[in-house]
């Protein structure tokens, strides 16, 4: 057996990769299973965020083309390696760049969202939340009080951005892409 | 289209004579035949390969059903809006293999071609049930665990349903196929009371992902052979698959199909997204490894079930149903297993119930 072939069994009986996983992985090109044993080694992935990476991976390439090795030196996927984060962080990090090359549309509109929240500017106890990955088309508003007044203050801001057509301009960007 | 061909012909024993058996024999001269005992598909080892799946779908095995026949369509789940459909099953797996398909999954324990001996005994049920009910409407598909024409040539069913539904007045049979095998239905008069219905995608989408069924111009040209035969039309937008061309492929699609018919005697049109279990999903990349189907943005939905996101899954509903209505606005259509806040984004209403749609697809009787 190559380096390469022994590095993955080895990394896999250390993580107690599924086989299937494993499998997958080894049907790449060797290129492809290098580049991603780099990463993994370094976030140290078990077999969920395994999966998902595999998984995302595979997706993005059938969609777009291109190899595993050159969509993991994209700068949006190194930048966060580099970073002085906790493992965990780096893990998180990483993945959210990578879902976001996954589903660019639905990202965009997660951030779109988050940033037309935050320019309605409704203070720190009110929290707005979507579904997650916007499947459902209800917003949820939350308020914190503890005392009317703190309510009435939250409840004016809201009316306000009621009545400029802010809060409409979140629900129509529910249904854009 | 190849027209299928089995491996192997399995009979249970006692069916020998079965008039779909003995028609399959004479259609079939060539293919060697062996007479099984009744169970024996569970004991068949052949069926532990890799791709128990695939393997299941080169050997016909002629066997009788011993439940029920009539079931209601299981798109029905709770949280979505049902149109209230049923379904007979004379043959369970399909000859063609879609990288889609549902069956992958639900038959993963079950995947041999089987094709049910007993006819009889479906009319019969179903004539109980549509006499029970005789001012209901019914809708009944034989689409549901199968193509419904693919396998015509060889068994010639809709030689038994055809002029049975044509004899009812309070039914349609909806033959749903992704298929040009209708050289059967020609020679028989449906009166009104048959559905013929493609489902119908891009040709982009046929020729990489539905593996064994016809092009769209075959599919095309046997619609047009059966409307001129005066079978009324369907047609299924269903799984609609997003993917980069998918704007221009589904308009061109609609504009090809509509300007080739008569769009009076098409009797519905359905919309669904592709919507996949995270097993089928998992299937999918195990048997078809190149597939783009799962390369969209889909997402976990409340049923479990993946879709396209729901933005997105509205636009596209929302523009393939403003091309239908341009081609043909006075066509009935609607949306399989969405939920009610979606049907109020594209359609603008809410189907008070099941009912409200079935009875928009039956002209008022459902």
């Amino acid at each position: 057996m190559s380096l390469l072939a022994d590095q993955l069994q080895a990394y896999a009986q250390e993580k107690r990769l599924s086989e299937q996983t494993l499998r997958r992985w080894q049907s790449w090109s060797a290129e492809d299973q290098a580049a991603l044993l780099t990463m993994v080694q370094e976030l140290q992935l078990g077999e969920n965020h395994l999966r998902d990476f595999c998984d995302w991976l595979d997706d993005i390439i059938a969609r777009d083309g291109g190899t595993v090795s050159a969509l993991l030196l994209r700068s949006e996927l190194q930048h966060p390696l580099g970073l002085k984060l906790s493992r965990n962080d780096k893990v998180k990090a990483v993945k959210a760049a990578l879902r976001k090359l996954r589903y660019p549309r639905l990202s965009q509109l997660e951030e779109d969202l988050r940033a037309a929240i935050k320019a309605l500017d409704l203070g720190e106890r009110v929290r707005v939340s979507f579904p997650p990955a916007l499947e459902g088309d209800e917003m949820t508003v939350e308020i914190k009080a503890r005392n009317v007044r703190e309510l009435e203050r939250s409840l004016l801001q809201m009316q306000r951005k009621l009545r400029d057509g802010s809060m409409q301009h979140v629900f129509a960007l529910l249904d854009e892409v | 289209m190849k027209l299928y061909l089995p491996h192997e012909i399995c009979i249970e024993q006692g069916e020998e004579n079965a008039p779909v058996v003995q028609r399959a024999l004479a259609r079939l001269p060539h293919v060697p035949v062996r007479i099984v005992e009744k169970g024996w598909e569970h004991e068949d080892r052949s069926l532990l390969s890799a791709d128990a799946f695939a393997t299941g779908k080169r050997r016909l095995f002629f066997t009788r059903q011993r439940s029920t026949f009539l079931e209601h369509c299981p798109a029905g789940t709770s949280g979505l809006v049902c149109c209230n459909y049923l379904v007979v099953s004379l043959i369970s797996n399909c000859p063609m293999d879609c990288s889609y398909c549902f069956l992958q999954e639900y038959l993963i324990n079950n995947p041999t071609l089987k094709v049910y001996t007993n006819v009889g005994d479906l009319l019969q049920e179903v004539g109980k049930a549509l006499d029970r009910q005789p001012t209901r409407h019914f809708r009944i598909g034989t689409g549901e665990l199968s193509d419904s024409l693919a396998l015509d040539p060889l068994l010639g069913f809709s030689a038994d349903l055809v002029p049975f539904f044509a004899s009812r007045s309070n039914a349609l049979l909806e033959l749903k196929t992704k298929s040009h095998c209708v050289d059967e239905l020609l020679k028989l008069d449906p009166k009104e009371r048959v559905v013929v219905s493609w489902s119908m995608t891009p040709s982009a989408i046929i020729d990489t992902e539905e593996h064994g069924t016809a092009t769209f111009a075959e599919r095309l040209s046997a619609a047009q052979r059966v409307q001129a035969a005066g079978y009324k039309l369907g047609f299924h937008f269903d799984p609609l698959i997003e993917y980069p061309d998918w704007e221009y492929g589904y308009r061109e699609t609609i504009a090809q199909i509509f300007s080739a018919l008569d769009p009076t005697r098409v009797a519905w049109v359905s919309l669904g997204s592709l919507r996949m279990t995270p097993a089928l999903r998992t299937t999918v990349r195990r048997r078809f490894p190149r597939t783009r189907i799962l390369a969209g943005e889909q997402v976990a939905c409340a049923d479990g079930k993946w879709r396209t996101f729901q933005a997105l899954r509205v636009k596209m509903y929302r523009s393939i149903l403003g091309w239908l209505r341009e081609a043909a606005p006075q066509v009935p259509h609607y949306m399989c297993m969405e939920t009610a806040a979606v049907w109020d984004k594209v359609f603008g209403y809410t189907p008070r119930a099941d009912k409200d749609v079935a009875q928009m697809l039956t002209g008022g009787k459902g």
